[in-house]
């Protein structure tokens, strides 16, 4: 036996391509990616055996452990899709994550991102409509709790507007916020999961929630919201003007249609959560 | 596992220090997100936080907003997992760019990586993978270190890693190596002896000789952590209290440094910060213990 002369490019290529194959550390060895670089038979000319462990299992220890790793991290953006999936689910959806969505970054605080699409598109998945949104809600928390800090609209900002101006004023929204759609209970299953409640997961029927993700004093909120009260939001978030939005809720046919008292506790809610950033008059 | 010899304690090492003159910080814990309530309530007389760069790098929420108020109470010393300092792929140019503000956001008392490799073709393992100690590795590592260097405009502090292959092709031991990066790139080394055991135990060599061949001049802080023992080899999990064998290693090691920056790691399972902290202040009565064994050498010396 004798040391494969092996540039260190080579030698970081092989030993990535065993490190992350989905298989096992073996298959990793047998792979085409690294008999490119090494022929299998020859590891042990480039890693050598341990007074107890062979070249192939002791190369196997960065092997399991990239694929915990990977685990540990989006466990910890997506704890509802774990739940739901479970430990063997989730571990063999992050393994094919992880093989198309590798992580390129200096921090894993952003491997998840492509998650909910990957989940979307995923051709074997329980339950994959459910999955994708409960990822897309837990995607939105992540977003919210990592964005840019600014301070919300504050009461002197708003008694400076006079009561005529505010049928033209325009809200922006801080950028800690997210605004979502769903056609299934992810919140409600996601908080479930928070709370430990296992007796009362909601069952992944379809169930419409609407849901605004925001940030205030840098701890994460999930406030649900009405449908009459989520579409007007979302015209605000969109920069309409606020009679334009409120004429457009008040056209509404029927229980879509708020009332006054609604408009002024839903508009009394959001600016005391801080969802808005900025009052801007034309 | 054999005993080196009595290592060599200089005697004015107490109050030499490091070759940059970066200050004893005492004793400190790495930064962790359980702990944020904790240490804003209540300001634990800790002496100093470690802080993992990359976890503060891309956000603006909670974890900046504790980051700044810990810089402004405590000193602070930035540690990344990231830098990659032996990839062959081009630096992270990116990456150095927001390290260098960060460090000069917390006013970083230095800033330290690992002698590793991360991934290659843009990929990020986000483990600490092994170098081969050869010759061609080293002068690779060596030019790395220097641009990294010159773009922080500051020494870069570099740890050994833990380690679980061993290469065929390597011709030198990793402390002969980490010796002659060391003093030809001019940086700095983070001496983490229960890495120093992890090794010494998955690889068969003495972790004594280790320590002793260690430039002691060059050693900006210490770190201290437990693991996870296989049978068959150790992993360096840091998710438990460090065992006798490290203690004693680090109590080598300050007899070589002198009174250096000492810091807990406790990074999975991790307890409540007065258990994290209670095992970081066994580090003091070595301390101690070494303080006074070498303050009779000094006078002899002067």
């Amino acid at each position: 036996m004798s040391a494969l002369p092996l540039p260190l490019d080579r030698m970081q290529r092989w030993m990535q391509a065993v490190v992350v194959n989905p298989g096992s550390a073996e298959a990793g060895v047998r792979s085409p990616e690294a008999q490119r670089e090494v022929p299998a038979e020859r590891i042990g000319d480039v890693i050598l055996p341990s007074a107890t462990l062979t070249p192939v299992e002791r190369v196997g220890i960065y092997h399991g452990m990239y694929l915990l790793r990977m685990r540990d991290a989006l466990a910890g953006d997506y704890p509802g899709l774990e739940h739901f999936l479970g430990d063997g689910g989730f571990l063999r959806l992050v393994n094919e994550y992880v093989q198309a969505h590798p992580s390129r970054s200096h921090t894993l605080n952003r491997l998840g991102d492509h998650l909910p699409g990957f989940v979307a598109g995923h051709a074997t998945l329980p339950r994959r409509e459910f999955c994708a949104e409960l990822a897309r809600l837990e995607l939105a928390v992540t977003d919210v709790f990592d964005a840019p800090e600014a301070p919300p609209l504050g009461q002197d900002a708003i008694a400076a507007v006079p009561a005529e101006a505010w049928e033209r004023a325009r809200l922006r929204p801080i950028a800690a916020f997210r605004l979502l759609a769903f056609r299934y209970p992810v919140n409600a299953y996601l908080q479930s999961v928070r709370d430990e409640d296992h007796d009362h997961h909601p069952k992944p029927r379809l169930r419409s929630e609407w849901v605004a993700v925001f940030r205030r004093d840098y701890a994460v909120y999930r406030l649900e919201l009405s449908k009459p009260a989520h579409d007007l939001l979302a015209d605000l978030v969109r920069g309409e003007r606020l009679g334009d939005a409120i004429a457009a809720a008040l056209e509404r046919p029927g229980r879509q249609r708020p009332s006054a008292e609604d408009l002024f506790r839903w508009f009394r809610e959001w600016v005391s959560g801080g969802i808005f950033a900025e009052v801007r008059l034309e | 596992m054999g005993h080196g010899g009595d290592p060599v304690a200089h005697p004015l090492r107490r109050h030499m220090g490091n070759r940059w003159g970066f200050p004893d910080l005492g004793i400190g814990i790495g930064l962790r997100t359980v702990h944020y309530g904790e240490i804003l309530g209540r300001k634990p007389e800790i002496d100093w936080f470690e802080v993992l760069s990359e976890n503060y790098m891309d956000t603006g929420g909670r974890p900046v907003f504790v980051l700044d108020q810990v810089a402004e109470r405590y000193p602070v010393a930035l540690h990344g997992v990231s830098l990659g300092i032996g990839n062959t792929d081009p630096i992270n140019l990116e990456h150095l760019t927001k390290l260098k503000a960060l460090a000069e956001r917390t006013r970083a008392r230095w800033v330290s990586d690992h002698l590793c490799w991360t991934g290659i073709l843009g990929r990020n393992s986000h483990d600490l993978l092994p170098m081969p100690y050869t010759d061609d590795a080293l002068r690779h590592t060596i030019r790395r270190v220097k641009q990294v260097q010159e773009f922080l405009e500051r020494p870069l502090v570099l740890e050994n890693p833990s380690s679980y292959v061993e290469f065929a092709a390597s011709t030198l031991s990793e402390w002969d190596f980490l010796k002659t990066l060391a003093e030809e790139a001019d940086c700095g080394l983070l001496l983490d002896v229960n890495n120093v055991y992890v090794s010494s135990f998955n690889h068969g060599f003495d972790p004594n000789v280790y320590i002793d061949a260690i430039p002691a001049d060059r050693v900006v802080q210490v770190h201290l952590a437990g693991h996870t023992n296989k049978g068959t080899h150790i992993v360096d999990t840091h998710s438990d209290h460090a065992i006798e064998a490290v203690w004693d290693l680090y109590r080598r090691a300050l007899r070589r440094t002198g009174l250096v920056s000492t810091l807990y790691e406790w990074d999975e399972s991790v307890p409540e910060l007065d258990v994290v902290w209670t095992e970081a202040l066994k580090a003091r009565p070595i301390r101690d213990a070494v303080e006074r064994e070498l303050e009779p050498q000094e006078a002899v010396a002067r």
